[in-house]
């Protein structure tokens, strides 16, 4: 038997049981392409919009989220898609392939699955190599069908077919990296927590690289996110680029097999220490326990958040500097000019309150999963009511959030103070930051509600969560209708600093969440338990 | 005899289209300790679970403790101690924080029980339970449960994960338990276990009582198992009542009576000049097969409550 017998029957049946949850992130994904094209082609259509827009791609808000801007200068239909979509579909694939390499490699290890499976007639090798080749086909299909899309909207076909492909591979890359996550860490959220940060870091190289020069930095080159767009798309293609990416994938999955081997089913790579023999004094009701469970996912958000915002935050001092070198972009923006800075940190802003919704999210679903794993059960076999149980792990998720939030307020606003040297920017910012949280509790609200009253239908929160990030990076872009914008949850209240503030919105939000706590207090109360 | 610790009535419980229990029925009095038998699926742990409040049942009547389980859960669950069928811990947190944090949350811990426990069940409690194996999960459990000193433990399959020498722990704790005039219902599949430990016995099947009474009543209600050797041919006692199963080898005869016809049977033994005998009463196991064996259509017949 050799390391590989049984990949195909593995690779066929991960295709089988994840059939859903890949052909929806398929379909979101193209979908988003095949929706956005022609929508940018309509916004943007005479030349002088179209060169409006590409000086908005050319500030620092543009930069961060657009690329190093290959083709700004005859902004036509294919820079336009390689500036304005690239970095969305960057991330969404890199979430995508983190997410299914840990779920079929830790994940089935941490379940006890893999063992079941690894008794049977199956190379060690096998459900790594199923993982790889799986996140591989999902990767090539999304880069195929973007490709074609592309196609299908009249634009170059060697050029599609080379940003389709550096797509594909950037994802792949990204599941490479979860991959040796998966090797070194025991736990799968762990492992997918510690492939995030490696994206996190290799996209602020990103911005930091095509911050400091036009077309891209040094920095650029060290990050996967660049070489999609460091191939020129649509305005000066480059094939070698994308050889970086060949390059990176064979050494991580080298890395990975060599991981794999050296360990044990369901081992990290260091071996658990023994603990307390007995609780100390502050373990000892559910929002203790429900914190304990808790503090290393809030300390690694936290700190995370902290990092990335103060980095993003220092970016101020590229802002001011650009506006500096470039009077025709404080032509352009006239008055606005100003409030760059400003806009740039309200922007910044707005993804913190994404992360922190995310987290939101993730902290309040934790309380499903402790129910159906059992251990809900064992707890409320003590004197422990339902409604203390979930209301401790509801006041977990909505402190902890809170604190992620102004955190983020406070690295970026610290950071911005300091460069600036203005020190209310920080006041700002942590005030910014914290207008914004009773969006993110309004994510937490709702999936505490489907936890208490419908958990079945819980995965709709993520559907409602993804369509608030598309319409928030998108809406405007393809110009949807406002009763659909109104739909998202980040779009509910003022961004700030760069709108007012208004207390209506921000009371009603808050009645909002209150209520839906209520509700799913009183729904957790009313049914039956879930259990193993 | 004073109300029961424990009485379910006709409990039904649907998972959606799916029945789960059909009119079950569950007694246990205070200081006994009842065995809950059933196959796979039959509804024991439904059954424990809608006891403790953590599911609802459809219709019938449920009372735990003097108190409705469903609305006065938490008040009754500072009396009662629970050890589930497979237990899940938190990984991170060690043998002996889930044991602390368990009792504190019953309303607080003897710290000498748990640490004489700890020493009989051998556990070590600096480990991580995410180190332990089924056996080791299933004494944090146990130790926890029985440290607490509660009046009313229930225990589904708790030895389910346990090797023969902490088993007998187990049977030790169960009947110290049962010295101190606490109340135990214990779902189980080991047999020798309930026919050690247990003073009544419910055995359910497809979500039904099948039977339920002691086990001395249980036995009076089935057959038991006759070898004799006789001088005449045992052949003719092939057509006395009551006989079943008749097997000849040369004078040696072997077969099963209902014992509501031993007197008739011993009757014709005597005819045909006995010259040796062995009588034993049914095991559980026996019982247990006959309910459980390939003949499910008898049940509804005979599976009437005897107590």
């Amino acid at each position: 038997m050799s390391t590989f017998t049984g990949t195909g029957a593995l690779t066929r049946f991960v295709l089988r049981r994840d059939r859903v949850r890949l052909t929806v992130w398929v379909l979101a994904l193209v979908g988003t392409v095949a929706a956005t094209v022609p929508a940018l082609d309509d916004m943007f259509a005479t030349d002088a919009q179209r060169q409006a827009r590409a000086a908005v791609m050319d500030t620092p808000t543009g930069i961060v989220f657009g690329g190093p801007g290959y083709g700004l200068d005859d902004y036509g239909l294919g820079p336009m898609v390689v500036n304005e979509l690239t970095m969305s579909l960057l991330i969404a694939l890199a979430v995508m392939s983190v997410l299914h390499v840990v779920r079929h490699t830790r994940a089935e290890e941490e379940s006890g699955r893999a063992e079941l499976l690894r008794a049977g007639v199956l190379g060690a090798g096998a459900q790594l190599t199923a993982a790889l080749i799986t996140v591989s086909i999902v990767n090539l299909v999304v880069g195929g069908l973007t490709a074609l899309t592309l196609i299908g909207n009249g634009l170059e076909g060697a050029d599609s077919v080379a940003y389709g492909l550096g797509l594909a591979l950037a994802g792949i890359s990204f599941g490479a990296v979860a991959a040796v996550c998966a090797q070194t860490v025991e736990h799968g959220r762990g492992a997918a927590g510690l492939a995030f940060l490696v994206v996190g870091v290799s996209f602020m190289a990103r911005v930091v690289g095509d911050m400091a020069e036009e077309g891209g930095g040094a920095l650029s080159w060290l990050s996967p996110f660049a070489w999609v767009q460091q191939t020129r798309v649509f305005h000066d293609l480059l094939w070698w680029p994308l050889a970086l990416y060949p390059a990176l994938i064979g050494v991580l999955f080298a890395l990975t097999y060599a991981l794999a081997k050296r360990r044990d089913l369901g081992a990290g790579l260091f071996a658990a220490r023994p603990g307390p023999a007995g609780a100390g004094a502050l373990l000892g009701n559910t929002f203790a326990l429900h914190l304990h469970q808790q503090r290393g996912a809030i300390l690694a958000w936290t700190v995370a958040v902290f990092l990335f915002t103060l980095a993003f935050g220092s970016l101020v001092s590229e802002v001011e500097g650009m506006l500096e070198e470039n009077p025709d972009l404080v032509a352009f923006l006239g008055e606005a000019a100003a409030d760059v800075t400003e806009g740039f940190l309200g922007v910044m802003s707005g993804y913190v309150l994404m992360a922190a919704s995310a987290y939101a999210v993730v902290s309040v679903t934790r309380a499903r999963a402790e129910e159906t794993s059992g251990r809900a059960e064992l707890l409320l076999s003590t004197a422990v009511g339902r409604v203390s149980w979930f209301g401790g792990a509801l006041s977990v998720s909505v402190l902890s959030s809170a604190l992620i939030v102004v955190v983020g307020g406070l690295g970026l606003g610290s950071s911005a103070s300091l460069v600036l040297e203005d020190p209310s920017w920080t006041g700002t910012m942590v005030g910014a930051s914290l207008a914004g949280l009773p969006a993110v509790l309004l994510f937490a609200a709702a999936a505490a509600v489907l936890t208490g009253v419908a958990p079945r239908l819980l995965p709709l929160v993520w559907a409602w969560l993804g369509y608030s990030l598309l319409v928030s990076m998108f809406g405007a872009l393809v110009g949807l209708d406002d009763r659909l914008v109104n739909l998202s949850g980040f779009e509910m209240l003022p961004t700030l600093p760069t709108e007012e503030f208004e207390v209506l919105p921000v009371v009603l939000a808050l009645v909002a969440v209150l209520v839906a706590g209520v509700f799913a207090l009183a729904g957790f109360r009313h049914r039956d338990l879930s259990t193993a | 005899m004073s109300s029961p610790v424990i009485e379910v009535r006709g409990a039904d419980k649907y998972f959606g289209r799916f029945q789960a229990l059909d009119k079950l029925d569950l007694t246990v009095h205070k200081g006994q300790v009842a065995g809950f038998l059933g196959p796979n699926g039959a509804g024991k742990s439904t059954t424990i679970r809608i006891l403790l409040g953590l599911l609802r049942a459809d219709a019938g009547s449920v009372r735990l403790l003097g108190g409705d389980p469903w609305r006065d859960a938490v008040a009754l669950h500072r009396r009662l101690a629970y050890v589930p069928g497979d237990v899940t811990l938190w990984p991170n947190l060690t043998g002996g924080q889930v044991i602390d944090l368990l009792g504190r949350l019953r309303g607080g811990i003897d710290p000498d029980r748990r640490k004489e426990l700890l020493a009989r069940f051998e556990l070590d409690p600096t480990r991580k339970a995410r180190t332990y194996s089924k056996g080791n999960r299933q004494k944090v459990a146990l130790v926890a449960a029985l440290a607490s000193d509660a009046e009313l433990l229930i225990l589904d399959e708790p030895t389910s994960g346990l090797d023969p020498l902490m088993e007998a722990v187990f049977t030790e704790c169960v009947l110290e338990a049962k010295s101190r005039g606490r109340t135990v219902l214990l779902s189980s599949h080991i047999l020798s276990e309930v026919e050690k430990l247990c003073d009544t016995v419910t055995i359910i099947r497809g979500g039904r009582t099948v039977e339920s009474g002691t086990l001395d009543e249980l036995r009076h209600l089935t057959r038991s198992t006759v070898r004799a050797t006789v001088e005449g041919d045992p052949r003719a006692l092939e057509s006395v009542e009551g006989v079943h199963d008749l097997r000849v080898d040369g004078d040696t005869v072997t077969f099963d009576v209902d014992d509501t016809h031993m007197n008739t049977v011993m009757g014709a033994l005597v005819g045909l000049g006995i010259r040796g005998l062995v009588s034993n009463p049914p095991s559980l196991e026996e019982l247990f097969m006959r309910h459980y064996g390939d003949e499910p259509a008898a049940l509804d017949g005979d599976g009437s409550t005897a107590a």
